[in-house]
This record gives C-alpha cells, structure tokens and sequence, in this order.
C-alpha cells in the first residue's frame, strides 16, 4: 500500500471538504471568528492602557484571555461533533470499499490539516485587520483626548496558533476515534440510527446548582476589592461550569414536564419542537449555555465600563467635593505653622477671588488628624502610621469649630463627648478609649469626606484642638521612634464666573500654589481633562469587548440556527408528505422562540444580578461608588443586547425557516 | 361511482434549460372503485411513481384530471392542500418515513396531532389500530428500536389513524425481508377486507398476488388489467407472473 501516497490522501481529503461544503462552510466560518476573537483578547493584553491604567486590569484581561480560551475548546469541539456526526455515513464507506483504517485516519488527518491551518491563518489575519479597523473607528467616534494605540505583538500570535492547534488536534483525535472503534456497517446507518433520548440525570441538575450557588457565594460574600480580584475568576469559572450542566440537565427536566403534559404536547407546534429539540439535547443544551455565557460577558463588559465612563462626572464630584481644592500637609514638628498656614490661606483666596472680579460662593475649610490602627473591644490601640502591611482602621479625628463651621451645624460637645462615624457600621457601642480619654459617642452621618470604600474609617469630631494635640502626645510615648503624621487641612471652594473665567482663575491659583509648601491644589476642571485621558479607554475596551463578544453570539446562533436547519430538514421532508403545512413549520419555528430567546438572556441575567456584588467591590478599584449608575447603565445594556439579540434570532431563524422548507 | 378516478391523465417533464421534453405519463385512465385493493406493477421508468405522486397531490398533472369522491383534485386550493393530504389520504413509504424524534405512538398519533384533534379523540383511536396491526407491545419505544417489519406497520398504523378514504401505499415490501413482507402484505389484505380501498404501486409479483386487481403500466399508460376473482394467492400470482413476461417480451418486439 506504499503506493498510496500523501498526495493521494491529501486530495481526497480537501475533495471532501469541498464536497461537504453545506457543513463545512459554518464550521470554518465560526471557528475563524472564534479564533479571531481570541486573538482580539490576546492581543488586548499586550494594549499599552491595559498595562499601564491599573495593576488590576492585567490580572481582569488574562482572566478573559483564559474564559475564552475554555470558551474556545467547548465550541470547536460542539462544532466539529456536528460535523463529524453528519459525515459518518460517507466515512463508513470508505470502509467497505476497502480502505483501512490507518487510511481513514490519514485521510481524517489531511483534512484536519487543511481546516485548522485555513481557519488559524485567516482567524489571525482577520483579528490583525478588523483589531486595527475598530481600533480606527473607535478612536474617531469617542474622540477621547488621547488615542488608544493598537499594538501588533507576537505573543497573542503565538497563544492564538499553538491553543488552537492544540483543540484542532483533540478534535481529530475524538474525530479517528469515533471510526476506529465503529464498524462500517453501523457507520453506513449512523446518521439514521438515531440518538437515545436522554435521560434527565438528577446528579447533574445538583451539581449544576452547588457549582452555580458556590459560584454566587462568593459574590454575595466577598469581603473587599482587593479580594475581588482573586475570587473573580473563580467565581467566573464556577458559573460558566454551572451554566453549562445547568443547561444540559435543566432543559431535559422542563422538558420532559412539558412533553408528560398532554395538552400542551399534542398542539402542533409544540409536538414539533418539543419533540425535536429533546431528540438533540445536548448539542442544543450546550448552544443555548454558549449564547448565554457571551449574553452575560456582554453585559458584564459593557454596563462596567458605561458605568466608570457615565459615573467619571460623579466620580469627580466625589474626589473632588468644590471646583478648587486645596490640601495641606503639616510638618508635625511645627504643628503652629499649618495652623497660621490655614488661616492665611482662606483669606488669601477670597481676597484673590475678589482680584478677578468673581465672588466666592461656598468654602469649606477642614483640618483633621489622621490616625492608623484597630478597634479593640471599645478602645482604639494606635498601631505605626504607614503600618502598611496591616493596615486596619484608617481615622480622621476633626475639631467640632471645624466641623460646625462646614456643616453648618451648632453643634456643642462636653469635654468628654464626640461625634462618631464608622464606615461599616459595625462598632455600635456608645463609648471608645482613644489614647487616655474615653468618649461618649454620638453617631453622625458621613456628609464631609469622600468614600473610598477601600479600608475601614472611622471619623471622630473631638471638641477641640487640644485634644487632637493630648492624642498625639499619646501615640507618641507609645511609638517613640515611629513616624508622625502631621495636622492636615483641606481648603475646597467654589467660585462665580464662567468656565473661560473658572479655568484663569484655576490656572492661576495652581502656579501659587507651587510656592506654599507641603500643598496640594487640585481644580475639577483641570482634573477633568485628566480623568477622562485616562479612564476613556475604559469605555473604549467595553465596547471593544462588548462588540467581540456579540460577534460570538451571532455566530453561535447562526451555527446553531443551520446546523439545525439540516438536522431538521429531513424530518419536516417527511412531516409534509403525511399532510405537514408551511404555517405549520412557522408555527413551531415560533414556539421556540421562547426558549431560544428568552432563556439565555434571562438566565444571563441572573448572572449579572448575582455578579453585582463582585462587580461592584471592583469598580470601587476604578473610583465608581454610586450603585445607582450602575444599576441603570445595567438595565440599559440588558434592554439594548436583548433588542440586538432579537435581530440576530429573528434572522438566523429566517436562515433555519429557508433551510427546512 | 368510482372512489378514484382518473382521466386522460397526462405528464410532461420539461427540462429546466432546454425544449426537450419528457414524458412521463401519456394518457391514464382507470377508476378504483371503494373497498378495492388494486396493485400498480410496471418497470422503473414506467411512470408509477409519477402516478402515485399525482394521485398524492405531491406533484401536478400536465393535462387530465385526478377525482376523488367525484371531485377533482387540482380544484384544491394550495392552502387546503395539506389538510386534504392530512385527513383524506394515508400513505406508506417503501423506506418507512417514521420520525427518530417521536416515539412509535407520537409518530402515529403526528398526522391527528396536525389536524388538532382532540387527545382523548387520539388515545380512543390509537388502541384499536395498535393491536390489530400487533405493534401494541412497542408503542412507547423509539423507531430505531424495532425491526423494518414493525416500522413499515407502524407506518401502515399512522396512515390508519386518519380514517382515510383511501390508503396510498409505494413499494411498502420494499425495504422488508420475505417473511415481513408476507406479514405486511396479510395485514394489508385484512384491512382491506374490513372496507379500506387501498392502491399499491410494487415491483414485488408476491405482494401483488394480496390485491384484488393488478393494472400493468408501461410507457406512460395502462397496458395490461387482470382482476383475482375466485383464484388462490399463488394462483394469481402466477398470472401476474404470465402477464409481466408477456408484458416485457411484447415490448422488445417493439423495439
């Protein structure tokens, strides 16, 4: 048999690809556009904003690079199961006219070979072309005040090539083995022998509900961002598991329920697609859990970064509560002079102000102590400032002049009296030992400083400046040598005067400010301009992804739709010679609308609801504190991927209509 | 008057890109009168198949005209159509055409479930039929879990249920071994002893030695007709035997 030669074999092996173009044109079609799409998030990681915006987003990139990857292995796979499925008739053949079976596997080899070297090198060409289109696109659209740049590296490249070579090779070898343990005879009716209908496995639909509630857990119970981080791919990883057992087991569960219903199975429609889409499962379980893990990626991606772009406005009120503000550092071994500094200040600007013809409209003015260490019972125990390593409970201790006059209260307090604010709530006794006082608390509102969420604070209003000073003194016997963190001051205020006006004025203050030492001038509007040259890629990435992630979408449903379209074929052939009509076909093309419509999107959904926590702990890292903007650029996304979603379904179910009639 | 008659029925293929025709059927005339069971034997090529498809409402008829109960066939509108295929004609198929999807019971149940029928109208039909034809056992098992024999009487069951007026049946021996063939045809013979008018277009002279009357077609017409009457199954299938020799040496005299 030496004569048989690889030319032979390779010759055959792309006539048959040619031949089967009806299966293999959506086979190559989407595996092109899912490595296309790996690539895109591949390459992502190497995008100068991904590296440079935040030491998290790496981590949140590569944590995408791997959910595709996963992503890309379960849908090659379905794909090629598909195929291979529909091609066992013609491969037993070659069996009985006498092929054996290292000939097959040879022949099986070309063909992989020719499908997987295709669809990698047009995937990457694709990526490089459309990475770089969007990439012009986007940048034109948002007119963010710098470009983002889309970077060619190699090592996306070489990811890309040797993860899918690598999935091409499974599927060949699941591919060789299907023939090699088959006999020809069976193989020659494979098609037309028919699956079992499965049976509803009880384990799996638990199993699915530990690994979606285990996966949820960890959302609802995360503690901080910075354990987000680590926890969220876990957490992701869970529910894409849970996802798809939920979608295998589940969907034979509903129905089998709706098939022992008998007035609901024996209407035409229902009869139809109840019966058909139990016949195939599990290839139709796993298209639907696909679509839904993309309809939750899109989702996630883009109400995120609408969030941090929509919220960038709040965002800024909130580091920056007044048009101009301006911080002071004291040197704590000269604690008069921030004091005189602080004084001088508040008239300096005013008078400034009035330089330019503009008035002051609010000022607040605020000095505070910061204090570092841990809630102890009712006493706070000072640990070093800057104790990095564990830092516990961040302080600010106010005085109540300073604190009145910001908030406009007339508040008194008895020496042994303060007010008392805890970020989380939890201390709820009525008294506190700092240093060698002890406090009878009144609890307050937070109305005075920015929430950072990242740490635990608590805020005390004391009633005057010397107890700051005999608090100090204490923090001092007990930490000698440890550094000491002087007084602050924080100075905000807003002005009259156009925006032409406020920016001057901005201008001029900050080159002051150069000149008074251990100070901070910071203006909204110069922030501003900052904030979005940093943050607009944000919305640029979401969308990017957003947009990636849809492309997969269609393509699943697309697949779905004809793969489907092919398997039904024949038996709506059969359907209308025993008396089956075209208002009939569309009626049962209708019914399932509501499961291939409605049930990734709801289901993808409840992901995203049970993601909020998570979510939301990692956009504190980005600055985003408002809920309210995340919930509603949340429905938004939802309302607007279901719309587009519709157009996709409503199309390729067009496809599947022309297909089977 | 006849159940099914047929009248100068006449079909022309044209090929989609040139003026050659073909035809497939010239002229055919006969009537099957109700409660008959007539075989249509002849060649490949002959035009059964095209005969049987027009008798269906599956394919239409270039000139002539098919009535069914002294209605003509081509006056049903293309609306309608399926619905008349659905609750007046029953088919079998030589390969079976049973579902994979459905179980045996589904699968005879498909043509009542189109016409919305009501279920407990169905499951009062479905009993009577399942044990006559012994497939009773099997109701709830899938078609590929049971032999040819019982798919093609499964098949014979889902052209029952509709209570059609007559039963279209196309080569239904031929994807069976002789002993399912001979337990198909007995059924068959039996229900149409109990009335139903069935028509067959076979090649097999053993199944059509069950009918009642044989009409031999040949270059698109009716050639040859010889009715049982009092003679045994071998008897006749002898003369089936005697007129399909007749039939093809008469033809190659012709050519």
């Amino acid at each position: 048999m030496k004569g048989m030669n690889n030319r032979f074999f390779s010759a055959l092996a792309l006539r048959n690809i040619k031949s089967n173009k009806t299966l293999y044109i959506p086979y190559l079609l989407s595996s092109i556009a899912i490595i296309m799409m790996f690539y895109l998030m591949a390459s992502l990681m190497a995008n100068q904003f991904v590296q440079e915006r935040s030491s998290a987003l790496p981590t949140l990139f590569s944590l995408g690079v791997i959910v595709i990857a996963i992503f890309s292995v379960i849908f090659i796979l379905y794909t090629n199961s598909f195929v291979i499925k529909k091609r066992k008739k013609e491969i037993g053949l070659y069996g009985i006219l006498g092929l054996e079976k290292r000939h097959v596997a040879k022949i099986l080899l070309f063909e992989t070979m020719f499908t997987s070297v295709a669809s990698i090198l047009t995937g990457l060409v694709a990526g490089l072309v459309f990475g770089r289109l969007f990439f012009m696109l986007l940048n034109y659209l948002l007119k963010l005040p710098t470009d983002i740049d889309y970077v060619v590296a190699i090592d996306p490249i070489l990811w890309t090539v040797l993860l899918f070579l690598a999935i091409f090779a499974i599927t060949y070898i699941y591919n060789v083995s299907q023939f090699t343990f088959a006999n020809p005879i069976k193989l020659l009716k494979g098609k037309t022998e028919g699956e079992k209908e499965p049976k509803g496995s009880i384990i799996l639909f638990i199993l699915s509900l530990v690994f979606l509630g285990w996966g949820y857990g960890i959302s609802l119970t995360i503690p901080d961002p910075i354990s987000a981080i680590s926890k969220f791919f876990l957490a992701v990883f869970l529910v894409i598991i849970g996802t798809y057992l939920l979608f295998i087991s589940g969907s034979i569960f509903i129905l089998k329920a709706l098939k022992k219903n008998k007035r609901i199975y024996y209407r035409p429609g229902a009869f139809i697609s109840i019966s058909g889409m139990l016949y195939r499962m599990k290839q139709n379980a796993v298209g639907l859990a696909n679509i839904c893990i993309l309809a939750s990626m899109v989702i996630i991606a883009l109400s995120t970064t609408l969030t941090i772009y929509v919220g960038s406005e709040e965002t800024l009120e909130n580091r920056y509560p007044f048009e101009n503000n301006m911080s002071l550092f004291g040197d704590p071994e000269q604690p008069e002079l921030i004091e005189q500094q602080f004084a001088d200040l508040q008239a300096h600007y005013e008078q400034e102000t009035e330089k330019l013809g503009l008035e002051v409209t609010e000022m607040e003015a605020l000095r505070f102590q910061s204090i570092y260490g841990s809630l102890d019972n009712n006493r706070f125990n000072f640990t070093e400032a800057f104790d990095g390593l564990e830092l516990n409970v961040f302080g600010q201790v106010i005085p109540l002049e300073d604190y009145n006059g910001m908030t406009g209260k007339n508040i008194e307090l008895a020496e042994d009296e303060a007010l008392f604010y805890h970020s989380n709530g939890k201390y709820t006794k009525e008294e506190l030992i700092i240093g060698d006082r002890l406090y009878q608390l009144t609890p307050i509102e937070n109305d005075f400083s920015a929430e950072t969420g990242l740490t635990e604070t608590i805020v005390l209003v004391v009633p005057d400046m010397s107890h700051i000073e005999s608090m100090m003194a204490s923090y001092k016997e007990q930490f000698p040598d440890g550094p000491i963190v002087g007084l602050s001051a924080d100075i905000g205020w807003n002005t009259t005067g156009t925006d032409e006006e406020k920016k001057a004025y901005a201008d001029r203050i900050r080159m002051q400010s150069y000149s008074v030492e251990s100070a901070r001038y910071e203006s909204r509007d110069l922030q501003r301009e900052d904030w979005y040259s940093t943050n607009g890629g944000f919305l640029f990435l979401g969308i990017f992804l957003g947009l990636l992630f849809t492309i997969g979408t269609v393509l699943i449903t697309y697949f779905k739709q004809v793969s489907e379209g092919f398997d039904d074929r024949e038996k709506f052939q059969i359907m209308q010679k025993v008396g089956l009509d075209k208002e009939m076909i569309h009626d049962s093309t209708k019914s399932q609308i509501i499961w291939m419509f409605l049930l990734p999107i709801v289901v993808a959904t409840i992901h995203v609801i049970f993601a909020y926590p998570i979510v939301s702990k990692l956009l504190t890292l980005f600055g985003i504190t408002n809920e309210k903007t995340w919930l509603l650029s949340f429905i938004g996304v939802v309302i607007a991927f279901a719309a587009i979603y519709w157009v996709i379904y409503r199309i390729t179910s067009k496809v599947y209509y022309s297909i089977v009639k | 008057m006849a159940l099914l008659e047929i009248k100068n029925l006449k079909k022309v293929y044209t090929a989609r890109f040139s003026a050659q025709q073909t035809e497939a059927l010239s002229t055919v005339n006969f009537s099957v009168e109700e409660g008959e069971f007539v075989s249509i034997m002849g060649e490949s090529g002959s035009g059964k198949t095209t005969l049987l498809n027009i008798i269906s409402t599956l394919d239409d008829a270039t000139s002539g005209e098919v009535y069914l109960d002294g209605n003509p066939l081509s006056k049903i509108k293309d609306k309608e159509v399926s619905a008349f295929r659905r609750s007046t004609l029953g088919f079998v198929f030589q390969d079976f055409n049973l579902l994979d999807n459905f179980s045996i019971k589904d699968n005879i149940l498909l043509p009542l479930v189109l016409s919305k029928t009501p279920i407990e109208e169905m499951e009062a039909r479905l009993m009577p039929i399942v044990r006559n034809l012994g497939i009773e056992a099997h109701i709830h098992k899938y078609p590929y879990e049971v032999s040819g024999g019982q798919k093609q009487r499964v098949a014979v069951a889902r052209a029952l249920i509709t209570r059609p007026k007559i039963i279209l049946a196309d080569e239904p021996t031929g994807a069976l071994d002789s002993k399912a063939s001979q337990n198909l045809m007995e059924i068959l013979k039996g229900i149409n002893e109990e009335g139903q008018t069935i028509l067959m277009v076979t090649h097999s002279t053993r199944a059509a030695s069950f009918s009642k009357r044989v009409l031999f077609i040949r270059d698109g017409s009716v050639y040859h007709e010889i009715y049982r009457g009092g003679q045994t199954a071998d008897e006749f299938m002898d003369r089936i035997s005697q007129s399909l020799t007749v039939l093809s040496s008469r033809g190659e005299g012709h050519e």
